[in-house]
Parts: C-alpha cells; structure tokens; sequence
C-alpha cells in the first residue's frame, strides 16, 4: 500500500509551505530518513526525511509551488501500485473521466494551460510534454521548443530538468544565493553538509579563496540587484509586521561585567574540557535572563489576540546572524539548564544555524529573544521585538568603561543592555524592574544560586 | 517447418477445410481448370470436382448474390473475386445484402460467405486492376475485413474466416501471391481482431497493412542501423480493429508512423489515426500522427508513376524521421 | 457474296487498305507480344491475334465521326479507327508521349478526338457507355452511330442487359457487335451459355440479332454497314455476332489448358482472316504476291519505326503524377 508524503505541519500557526526542492525524482528509490525534500515555511527553510522506504512512485507539486499543510505532495510505494492521477482525489480515476473531474483534481501549476484567454500566444506543446511538465510541475513558458513552429517535445522538458538539476547542484537555499550573488560556479565548491551538499561556509570559503574579502561587504563593481524573496521576504514581512503593531519602547541600562568576566575565567577551561566548546557571555546572559525572567513572568508572556499568555517555560531565543538575515534558535526550559548544557546548545544551534539546518522545533516556541551585537562596535540599540513574544533583550559590547564606585572612578568592563517591550501589556515600571534585577544578577552571579 | 506461398497458403486453408466440411464451396471465374489468373485455384477442381469448384460467367453481382442466398440457406460459399477492383460490379450484394441482412431481420439468419480477392498495386495492371478499396467494404457495418500480410498469417485468418458465421471480406495482394513464409500443416486458426507485432521496438511505432507491412520492416531494418528502433504492428484485422495493441504500443513509443497502400483520403489507415489520437495514447504522443498513404489518382499503367503513386520504403524511412526532433 | 469486279480505282485502293490494316495489327500485337517478353512492356497484354476482321471490316464502314467503344483486348480496334501506332507503342512502353501520357496502358487506350471512347479493363462495361454515347447523339442530333465492340464474356455481365434494353427502349444509334472467341478468358461458351448463338438474346430485346462469319472480311462489313444504317435512320440497335477465334491466350499467363491444340491449329489454319482476304483479293486479280510482300514490308517498317518512337520518347515526369484527377 503507498504511503503518503504530506506537507508537514510544522508549527501551530502553519498555513502553507513552499517546496523548494526535491532531493529524489519520481521512480527513485528512497530509503526512511534521508532526505526527501526542502520546504520553506515563514522565514525557514529546512529539510524533510522520507518516512517510509520504497521507490517515489508519484511527485504532484515541484518547486516554487506553495502547498496546503496536509495536502499530500508524493507517495512513496512498490513499482506498479495504482495511485490517484492527482492529490486530491481519494479515488483512482481512469483516464476516460469527464474533462471537469479532471480540471478539479489537476493540481494547482502556476501555468493554467486550458485558460488561454490571457495568453497571448497559445504554447505549442505535445501531449508528452505537457504530461511530463506536469508531473514534475514545470512551467512550459520556460522552456524552449525545438520542433516545428517553435513545438515543445517531451526531450526539450527533458533537458530543462536535466539544466536545472545541474544547476541544482546539492546546495543549501542560502548557498545558492550567495553563489549566485558572487557569481560563483557551484559546480566547483566542494560540499560539506549532509550528502555532500554545498552549505554558506563552502561557498564563502571557495569565495575567499577567489578574494580575502568578506563575502557580503563589498561594494559590487556593476549595479547589481537581489531580488527580495525567500527568507529576506519573510524577515522583511515580520520586521514590518512587529513595528506597525506593536508599540516598541526600548530602555537601557549599563552593567558592570566584572564578576561576570570572573565566573566565566572560573569555568572556561572547566566547560572546555567537557564541552569542547569555550564558554562565551552568550550563554551567561541566556542563563541570567532565564533566571530574571522567572520572577518577571509579563516579559516572559505573550499576547494571543485578547489575552497576554503567561507561559509556563522559559524558552529563550538567541539571534544568530546569516547571510541572508536572522535565525533565531531557542533554547527550550534555559533557565533549568546549567551552563554547560547551555554551552553545548548554544553552539550548537549556531552551528545548525549556519548551516539552515535547524528542525522547526527548535525555531518555534520562543518565550523571549536575546540579540547581542557585542561582537561589533555597537553599544546601544533598539531591537525589534519578535512575534509573538513581548520583549527583545538587545545586548552591546563590552568593553572598558569609566564609571564612579563609591566616589572612585575605576575602569570597569561594561555593558549596555537595551531592552524593547510591548507597551500594550507592558508597562515601563515592570520592564524597568526587569531590567534593574537582571543587572543586578549579572553584577552579582551568585544571587543566581538562591 | 516447410515452406509456402502466401497464396499455396490460402489454398491449402480452403481445400483443409473443403475437405472436413461439405458445405464449404466456392465460385469464380476462371477458377476452375484455368486455375485462376495467379493460379492461386490449381489442382482444386480435379480434387474437389465442378460442383464444388463453381466455374463461372464474368457475372460478378450474380455470384455474390448467389453466395448471399446459398449462404443464409446452410452453406459456407467463398466467392472467389478475380480482382478487388471489381468490387464495384458485386457490392450491392456484399453491402446491401450480405451485410445487412441478419440486422435488418431482427437477429434471424446469417450469411456466412467469405469473398477472397487480390487487391494492390505494382504489377502494371493500372487503373482498373490496381485498387486497395478495402476502406469501402471496413465501412459498412455487417461485414468483417481481414488483411494479411504472410503465408503464416493468410492460412491462419482464412480458416478463422471460414468458421466465421458472418461474411468476410478477405484482401490478398497480388504482389504477396509468391512471398514464401513458414506454414504449419495442420489448419490453424489466427483470432479475427488480433494484431501482430511483426517486430519490436522503443522509439516510433509503424502501423501497417498487407504489403506495406513488408516496405515497413525493410525500413525498419535500414533505420535500425541509424540507431532508431521501430516497431511495426500488423492489424491483421481491419474490422475488428485490435485497438489495444495499437494503443499500448504508441502509449510506449510515443510516435506512430501509418502505413497504407490505399488512396491516403479516406484510406482505412485515417481510421486508425483517428482512433489513437481519440485513444489514451493520446496523452503520450511527442509528435503528431504521420500517415502514409497512396496518392489521389488512379492508379496510372506506366511504371515509374505507379511507383511514386503509392508509399516505398524510402517515404517510410522519411515518415519516420519526421516523427523523431532533431 | 461481294461482286468484287469491275471495282474502281478507288474501291481497289480501299480493298487493298483495309488488307494493309489487317497486317498492321498483326504484326503490331506480335511485336508487342516480344516486346513484352523482352520486358519492355510492363503489366499485361491482351492480343487480338486472330481476330483482326471485326476490327477492320465494321470499322472500314464508319464514317469519320462515328465512335467505337472498344475492350481490353483494343489494339486492334483502335488501329482500324486510324490511331497511329507511334503513340500507341508510346503508351504501351509507358512513355510521355503515349496517347494517354503513359497512364492508361494497354487497357485504357483512347483517343476521343478520333472517336475511340477507349479500350476498358471492366468487362461489360462499354456497353451502358456506348449508349449513353448514343443517346447524347440523338439528343443532340448530332448524327453520329456508335459502334460497341465487346466479347462473349460480357454479354453474361447484367451491364450487357442492361445497356440493350435501354438502347433498344430509347431506339439509340448503336450498334452492338459481339467478338464471340468462343472464350472468355478460360469459360468456355459451351459451358458458360445454355444457348447455341448469342444473337439469340437479342429477341429478348426486341431488336434484331444476326449472326456473321467474324473471319470474314467482307460479310462482316456488309453486315455492320446495314445495321449502321438502321441505326442513323433512327430504327435503334441491332446484336451481331461475329464467331471468331483468338490465336493467343487471354493474356500473357495464359497456359490455355482449357482448349486443345487442335482446336488452335483448326482455327490458325482454316480461318485466319487475313489469309482468307488475302486469297479472295489474289483470287480476283486485286492483289498479287509482290503487292502483299510490299505491303508487309512497308508494315514491318512502320513497326519498326513505331518501336523506336516509343524508345525514344521521355519517361513522364513525376510531377505529373497528379495531373488530370479533375477537369
């Protein structure tokens, strides 16, 4: 019996997904867990495994298209077994079934090719190619004909796919881009993710090779333009979408990093040797946030319509900076985790950041974000806050400040922390609290044991 | 297994079946110690003797009216007709009667008859003795239409004519007469409507009749070397049509090539492109059906124009290739 | 009997071209037969051998626009209409220049300007043709009688009866001649007819029915002379049956097993047309034997020339294939 390949459901607020490109073709054999297919849904893009083994006997949406969750996308199953001409219908049908049962079941391609009214001129194609094009959702306007009267046969679709595949050389979305941007061959970037994909890294490091510069800071020599789309589209949509609704205020405060510098020399080598990972103030202020935000549960809250939903977890996500925009990883139940574990998780999910490899789970159910632009120039700032959470913790560099202890003026590491919240829930006293008790925790760590 | 004629072949058919069942008789002009123009007849009346073996007047709508009646009365006569052509003296009879007449009363009697007759082209005999009018009598419902193309086939589809309790009308081709093939001995039978793959292939299907059958294969054989693999279908039967086998085998290759003999304007071969492209084969074609046929003129005597008249193996190459892009 | 003294001038001349004629036909059918040998003539043939006084007697008392409709077996009826045997050799060999631009073939020689209606490969089927002809005649006033050759074969086809009838209804200006060669391809018609003389069924129509010796020159053409007269005085049709013989087979695979050899050499040697006219010419002092050698040379010449006419001339082009499908 074929089983079904469903477009996922991959976080409560999922409508749709788009496919972005199938890893198998229809007659390939497909063994449970690897790699079927990438989807993109809001700002993410990420893999999906094949649940069953067998040969991938069907593919009813191809790439670009934006698929319905639950909506079934392919089967997978034994040579030969019947399955239904389109998605949607729940019998087999025969090829002699009325034109309209077939219009209905037809799945939804970008070219409708019965509504010729709007298009200029009609597409000449053979009923083999039209089958194929279909069945692999290929648009016929891209693809060149070479029989009579510009005719398309089923080997011009043929060697469409073939030149997309092979321009489809295994990358990841982002990799694609840059490549694209910097105009590098993909064909030559050797691929160290899953199966040999092509992932940022390689395609930054085959572009420094090509030029010591860092990849996205250079000023192109032509007029160059990069179409808004994909996760900077989605990026750009919810920026926008969290400015015009939420009333942002940003306060800020200055912390002194002294104890803190010495915690973190304390554990360094400690965490290290367990790890493998060095312990960065990353993780030391997910640690205290988590910990200040369990006795300030407004900023741990979300606004659901009418209701501010006070969340049991404190689940903090921490923006990791990409090529191609923001990733925001969470780090579930932060505040039951000791520093190691969080150092672990950290890097962790950097990494699979980097590398577009997150799983949905570990993107969705953030309670608060923490975004540190420590590693640059930058002070202060004024963060956006990320929907559906309330408040957005903006973290500078440290670095040596003057400041008065006491009547003494000594050079302290301080750090300024901007703090974003919803003004509709929260009002500045209790952010200001929020703010007072975590710098204060970080300006005395042990508190944290009490 | 010894050889035959294709027309040893039809003979031998007739005369094993003359032989189990005394109702089986058959008529025509000169068939009788002459032997028939092609000698398709010899040695049948001095096995068979005058009554069985019917020698008679060039009265060719007279005979085929006598099948009709001898028909429905019990027996199984063979009209013998001495060329296709003269279907025009004889088709009332075979249209109006033979066809019509189990339908036109309700279900009762039938008119089991076989007219055998050498059609086609290429001998010289020009306009008057060179037709393929098979579409004429596959048009009319009532009748049954077969067209072999072998020995092996033609003694097959002779009996399965003869038992066949409806009238058939059963096309030889004078060009074929001589062609020697492998023909069992004892009577066998080859199902009315049921195609032959004369040879297998992947990259275009050749639908052909009676002696295109053969250009066809010999194009196939020279297109073969050129890396193009060609698979040529036999109807066998024109009416009934194995539409199955026609289909399954474009919905494999993509690309049909139909071969006929006849005039191409309403030349049976339209038929059975119209049928695939009605067909679910339909959805499989990468390039339009291509049809082959004779051209709109009677047949003229000299020989260089009757050449160009009808398809040789060269157009069928052409056809092909048409079908294949570069 | 013909009273074949004290003729003119002319009538000599006229008597010794009509034995011309006959030796033009013979010789042209035995030509033909070696060319088709030889394989220079494709497809079939048909050979009047044998039979060459019915051509040249009822055609040698026609008038210029009078028509013939002629058979299969035509050759030597669209001679004695005054074809020319250039292009006719022409249209055998399949040439370009043949009467019918190498289309039509032995079978379907023609020539409507001469008024031969043409040769046709359908028994039977000249005779509702040759009455049609003979009705637009008298439709038209036109004047012209019809000559209808045809054999023993066709008068069994229902065109046979039907076509008499008609004429004989409508009282058309034809004349039907059958060319009885006692065989119809192999039928036989002492097994074919359950009657002794064709011209029997000519009752049947109520028109006049006459039998005639067919090897004989001058009977045939007394006889047909008076049915062409009846026939342009408006009294309608009249059935003659010459009683003939072809020498050869039906055609070229003819192994004529269904007559005896002697039955052939009765015929060759008793009632050979041309040897008959020839002995009654020399018998009357019209024609001697250096005047037949003449006459024989002078045929093998034209032969001769004919053949190589016809080798010379063009192929059709195969653009004309589709020539002439429609007016």
């Amino acid at each position: 019996m074929a089983e079904k390949v469903v477009m996922p459901k991959m976080g409560a607020t999922m409508e749709s997904g788009t496919i972005l490109r199938w890893f198998k073709e229809e007659g390939d054999q497909v063994v449970a867990g690897e790699p079927l297919l990438e989807i993109l849904t809001d700002k993410i893009s990420m893999e999906l495994e094949a649940e069953t083994s067998g040969i991938l006997l069907k593919v009813y949406s191809g790439p670009d298209e934006v698929v319905p969750v639950h909506q079934v996308i392919a089967y997978i199953g034994e040579e030969g077994e019947n399955i239904p001409d389109s998605p949607g219908s729940p019998t087999m049908k025969s090829l002699d079934s009325i034109p309209s049962q077939q219009e209905e079941g037809e799945q939804d391609l970008r070219l409708n090719l019965k509504d010729q009214g709007s298009i200029p001129n009609k597409l000449r194609r053979t009923p083999a190619a039209r089958k194929l094009a279909q069945a692999k959702g290929i648009d016929l306007y891209l693809v060149k004909g070479s029989g009579a009267n510009g005719r398309i046969h089923r080997k011009d679709v043929e060697a469409y796919i073939q030149a997309q595949q092979q321009v489809q050389v295994k990358a990841t979305p982002l990799a694609r881009k840059i490549a694209e941007e910097q105009q590098i061959d993909l064909t030559v970037v050797q691929g160290t993710g899953t199966n040999g994909k092509i992932v940022r890294q390689d395609v930054w490091k085959e572009r420094q090779e090509i030029q010591e510069l860092p990849a996205h800071d250079q000023i192109p020599s032509a007029k160059k333009r990069m179409k808004v789309e994909g996760i900077r589209k989605v990026i750009g949509q919810r920026m926008l979408q969290s400015t015009t609704t939420i009333p942002h205020v940003t306060i800020v405060t200055e912390v002194d990093m002294t104890r803190c510098k010495e915690l973190r020399n304390e554990l360094l080598a400690m965490i290290e040797k367990q790890t493998g990972c060095r312990l960065s103030y990353t993780e030391i202020f997910v640690k205290f946030v988590a910990s200040a935000l369990r006795r300030h549960p407004k900023l741990n809250a979300t606004l659901k319509d009418d209701y501010v939903v006070f969340n049991p977890e404190v689940n903090i996500g921490l923006a990791v900076s990409i090529d191609e925009g923001l990733l925001v990883p969470v780090i579930k139940n932060a505040d039951q985790k000791g520093l190691q574990a969080l150092v672990e998780e950290c890097k962790g999910l950097r990494s699979l950041a980097l590398e577009s490899r997150l799983k949905p789970d570990q993107l969705t159910g953030g309670t608060f974000t923490i975004s540190n632009l420590g590693m640059y120039a930058i002070d202060a700032f004024t963060p956006i806050i990320n929907p559906p959470e309330s408040a957005i913790l903006g973290v500078g560099r440290i670095g040596e400040k003057l400041v008065g202890i006491s009547g003494q003026i000594e050079l302290r590491p301080m750090v300024t922390l901007s703090l974003s919240f919803d003004h509709r829930i929260i009002d500045g006293a209790p952010a200001a609290a929020f703010l007072t008790d975590l710098k204060e925790l970080l300006e005395n760590p042990y508190q944290i044991m009490a | 297994m010894r050889t035959l004629s294709y027309m040893e072949a039809v003979r031998e058919a007739m005369c094993q079946e003359m032989r189990k069942n005394e109702d089986v008789f058959i008529m025509g002009e000169d068939i009788g110690i002459y032997g028939g123009p092609f000698g398709l007849t010899n040695g049948m009346i001095e096995e068979f003797g005058p009554d069985r073996v019917r020698n008679t007047p060039i009265s060719e709508a007279a005979i085929s009216g006598c099948a009709v009646g001898a028909a429905v009365m019990g027996m199984r006569p063979i009209v013998d007709l001495q060329f296709s052509d003269f279907i025009t003296i004889a088709i009332d009879n075979v249209a109006n009667q033979a066809a019509k007449l189990r339908y036109m009363f309700g279900g009762k009697g039938k008119v089991p008859m076989v007219l055998r007759t050498p059609g086609g082209s290429g001998a010289g005999f020009a306009a008057q003795h060179s037709q393929s009018l098979e579409a004429w009598t596959a048009h009319i419902p009532g009748l049954k239409v077969v067209q072999p193309s072998t020995p092996y086939d033609a003694k097959g589809l002779m009996k399965a004519a003869l038992d066949d309790d409806n009238p058939v009308l059963f096309y030889e081709h004078k060009l074929l007469y001589s062609m020697k093939g492998e023909v069992p001995e004892e009577l066998y039978s080859i199902p009315l409507g049921k195609a032959d793959i004369k040879k297998e292939g992947t990259d275009v299907t050749i639908v052909a009749t009676s002696l295109m059958v053969h250009r066809s294969l010999e194009a196939a054989r020279q297109l073969e070397l050129e890396g193009i693999s060609v698979e040529v279908i036999d109807p066998r039967t024109l009416v009934p049509l194995d539409e199955d086998t026609i289909i399954q085998s474009v919905k494999k290759t993509g690309r049909v090539v139909v071969v006929y003999e006849a005039v191409k304007r309403g030349g049976y071969g339209a038929e059975i492109a119209s049928m695939i492209a009605e067909s679910e084969a339909f959805d499989y074609l990468d390039a339009p059906i291509v049809r082959l046929g004779g051209a709109a003129v009677p047949m003229p005597s000299s020989p260089i124009l009757e050449k160009k008249a009808v398809p040789q193996v060269e157009d069928i190459i052409r056809g092909v290739k048409s079908t294949l892009v570069d | 009997m013909l009273e074949i003294t004290n003729l003119s001038k002319q009538r000599r001349e006229h008597l010794l071209d009509l034995l011309y004629q006959m030796e033009l036909i013979r010789t042209f059918e035995e030509k033909v037969e070696k060319l088709f040998q030889q394989g220079k003539i494709h497809g079939t043939m048909h050979l009047c051998i044998g039979q060459e006084a019915t051509a040249v007697g009822a055609c040698a008392v026609l008038d210029k626009q009078d028509k013939i409709v002629s058979t299969h077996r035509g050759h030597g009826h669209a001679i004695a209409k005054g074809m020319e045997i250039n292009r006719m050799m022409a249209e055998l060999l399949g040439r370009a220049t043949g009467y019918c631009k190498g289309k039509g073939g032995s079978m379907h020689i023609a020539d409507l300007d001469i008024g031969n209606l043409g040769a046709n490969g359908i028994v039977g089927a000249g005779l509702p043709i040759a009455t049609g002809a003979a009705l637009a005649s008298k439709l038209k006033k036109l004047g012209y009688v019809v000559l209808c050759f045809f054999g023993d074969g066709a008068t069994n086809e229902g065109a046979f009866h039907e076509a008499l009838n008609l004429a004989s209804i409508w009282k058309l200006p034809v004349v039907f001649l059958c060319e009885n060669n006692q065989y119809a391809m192999s039928g036989s018609v002492k097994e074919m007819f359950n009657i002794e003389h064709i011209a029997e069924r000519a009752t049947a129509y109520g028109i006049p029915g006459i039998v005639i010796d067919g090897n004989n020159l001058f009977e045939i053409m007394e006889t047909v002379e008076e049915a062409v007269e009846r026939a342009r005085n408006g009294e309608g049709p009249t059935l003659l049956e010459a009683k003939t013989y072809r020498w050869r087979g039906h055609s070229r695979s003819d192994a004529r097993k269904y007559r005896t050899r002697d039955e052939e050499e009765y015929w060759r040697t008793h009632k050979d047309p041309i040897a008959i006219y020839r002995n009654q010419l020399m018998k009357e002092g019209i024609l001697t034997e250096e005047g037949y050698k003449a006459i024989q040379v002078r045929v093998q010449n034209e032969i001769e020339d004919a053949v190589g006419y016809a080798e010379n001339s063009p192929l059709p082009s195969l653009d004309t294939l589709e020539d002439d499908v429609y007016a």
